[in-house]
C-alpha cells in the first residue's frame, strides 16, 4: 500500500510484516556549484509539497493522468535529495529493510540503465533503505554523485535526454521491495515475544515557460561526496513478488500555480548566500558499509554547466564556487537541516 | 488515581530504558521540556495528561503515534479537529458509521496513491 501522509510517501507491506513501513520524503535544497569541485552534502530547506495528480485532473496533461501518482513544483534554482526512514523496532533491534530503486525520466539513478521493475544485483541497481538514509544524485563514481537538479524537459539537460536522446518521461520514479518476512525474522529474531506494544494497536490554461512540456526533468548538477552502499544482505532476502511503485511528476513554479492555484515554496538561497551565513554542510559517516563502484553510463553525462557552454547559453546564472568552512559529520538517524 | 495514559507512558518508558539508559524519568522530562517531578506525577496519575504539544513531544521521544497518545489522554489533535471543523456534518456522520467496522474494513478507506501506466 502506498499513501501520501503529511507530505511524505509511506510504503507499507502489512501482508509481509506489520512493521514493514518505509517513509520516503523529497527535500528541497540549494544547487551546489557546478564547477568541477566536489562538495559536501547540502542541507534541507524542508520538503517539497507533494499532491495527488488525481486532485487536479482538469488542469494536468493527459500523460500525467495515465501515469497516476503525485506531483511537486521545483524551481530551476533548486535541487532535491531523497530521504528514507523507518521506525526502529525494539523487539527486533533493527529497522525493517527495503530495496529501493530510484529513477529520473526512467533512467536508473544508480546504474544509468533504462527503468525496469525487476531488481538486479549485477550490477546493484538499487539501494538498501533505511541503511542508506539519503540519495542526493546520480551515482557517477565510487563515493561521488552528481546532484539531482531541475531543468525544463525538452531543453536537453536531463539525464533522460542525455542518455536516450528523448524527452518523453520526466519526473521521478520509485519502486520499493520489502525484505521477505522469513529473512527478516531470521536475521533479526524477536527478542521478547511476549512483550506488548500498544502503539501497534491546467495544463491548457497554465502559462508554460518551456517549449512544449510542463514537466521539469531531473538533470545532473554539481558533484558531491556521497557513498551508495552495497547491499549487506543476500539478494534472495528481497521479496521480489511484492512491491509498490510511484511516479512523481515535477513541474516549474509557474505551471504549478496554474495547475493548483497555490504558491510553491520560496526560492532557496544560492550556495554562496548559504555559505555567507556560515551555516553547515554535511558529511555522512556510514560506519562499516562499503560503497558501490558508480556507473560509467551516468559518469558519461555532461554537467549542466558543461553542456550549457556547448550550447552557447548560460543555464546557471548563479553558479559561483564557494569555499566550504563548516562541515558537520553525521551518522545514522541524525538530521541535516539548514536553518536559513 | 491511576490513568491509562500515565500507566502506558510509564510502562513504555521503562521498557525503552531496559535497552537505552537515556530513558530515565529525568532525561525524558528534559527532552520534552518539563520538570521530572511533573512527569512523575503524570505517570502516577496524580496530574492529568499534559498539553497537546507536550504529548506530541513525548510521543516522538517514546517512538509512539501522537494520535494514539492523545486519544489515551482524552484529546483530539488540533489538525484532526480542523479537518472535522471544515466539514462537520460529513465527518461526524462518517465517524459514526465507521465506529463498529473492523480495522481491515476501515483500512480499505485509506487513500492510496494511484498507480497508472508508465
Amino acid at each position: 500500500m502506498l499513501e501520501l501522509k503529511q507530505g511524505e510517501l509511506v510504503f507499507t507491506f502489512p501482508e509481509i510484516h506489520p512493521d514493514a513501513k518505509l517513509t520516503v520524503s523529497l527535500h528541497r535544497t540549494l544547487r551546489i556549484p557546478d564547477d568541477g569541485q566536489t562538495y559536501p552534502l547540502p542541507p534541507s530547506f524542508g520538503t517539497f509539497p507533494l499532491k495527488h495528480v488525481d486532485d487536479y485532473s482538469a488542469t494536468i496533461p493527459e500523460r500525467w493522468k495515465q501515469h497516476g501518482g503525485l506531483m511537486f513544483p521545483m524551481y530551476q534554482s533548486e535541487a532535491l535529495w531523497i530521504q528514507f526512514s523507518s521506525k526502529y523496532l525494539n523487539d527486533h533491534n533493527s529497522k525493517y529493510p527495503f530495496a529501493v530503486k530510484i529513477a529520473t525520466g526512467k533512467i536508473n539513478a544508480i546504474t544509468g540503465t533504462a527503468w525496469n521493475t525487476d531488481l538486479s544485483n549485477r550490477p546493484q541497481d538499487y539501494l538498501v533503505a533505511p541503511e542508506q538514509p539519503w540519495l542526493d544524485g546520480y551515482c557517477v563514481k565510487k563515493g561521488l554523485v552528481r546532484q539531482f537538479v531541475a531543468m525544463p524537459l525538452g531543453s536537453g539537460y536531463s539525464a533522460e535526454e542525455q542518455l536516450t536522446g528523448k524527452s518523453e518521461i520526466g519526473g521521478l520514479q520509485i519502486i520499493v521491495y520489502p525484505m521477505k518476512n522469513s529473512a527478516f525474522l531470521k536475521r533479526f529474531p524477536e527478542r521478547r515475544p511476549f512483550g506488548t506494544d500498544m502503539g501497534d494497536m491546467l495544463f491548457q490554461s497554465a502559462p508554460s515557460t518551456c517549449e512544449s512540456k510542463p514537466d521539469m526533468g531531473i538533470a545532473p548538477g554539481g558533484r558531491m561526496k556521497q557513498e551508495i552502499y552495497e547491499d549487506p544482505y543476500d539478494f534472495d532476502d528481497w521479496d521480489l513478488n511484492v512491491s509498490n511503485r510511484c511516479f512523481i511528476h515535477s513541474t516549474n513554479s509557474l505551471v504549478w500555480r496554474g495547475i493548483t492555484g497555490e504558491e510553491p515554496p520560496t526560492v532557496p538561497p544560492t550556495s554562496k548566500e548559504y555559505q555567507l551565513q556560515g551555516l553547515p554542510w554535511f558529511d555522512y559517516y556510514g560506519e562499516q558499509a562499503l560503497p558501490v563502484k558508480g556507473s560509467g553510463i551516468l559518469n558519461s553525462m555532461k554537467s549542466i554547466f558543461t553542456l550549457g557552454g556547448k550550447k552557447g547559453g548560460n543555464p546557471l546564472p548563479e553558479n559561483e564556487s564557494v569555499k566550504v568552512d563548516s562541515v558537520v559529520k553525521i551518522s545514522k538517524d541524525q538530521i541535516r537541516e539548514g536553518d536559513f | 488515581m491511576v490513568t491509562v495514559f500515565g500507566t502506558y507512558i510509564r510502562s513504555k518508558r521503562e521498557k525503552l530504558k531496559l535497552e537505552d539508559k537515556s530513558y530515565t524519568l529525568r532525561q525524558v522530562a528534559g527532552r520534552i521540556g518539563v520538570e521530572p517531578s511533573y512527569l512523575s506525577k503524570i505517570e502516577r496519575g496524580e496530574q492529568p495528561p499534559p498539553s497537546e504539544k507536550k504529548i506530541s513531544a513525548l510521543a516522538e521521544d517514546l517512538n509512539e503515534n501522537p494520535d494514539v497518545l492523545l486519544a489515551m489522554a482524552g484529546k483530539v489533535s488540533t489538525d484532526l479537529q480542523e479537518i472535522i471543523r471544515q466539514r462537520p456534518e460529513l465527518f461526524s456522520q462518517l465517524i459514526k458509521e465507521l465506529k463498529d467496522l473492523p480495522d481491515h474494513a476501515v483500512l480499505k478507506l485509506v487513500r492510496e496513491v494511484r498507480d497508472g501506466t508508465w
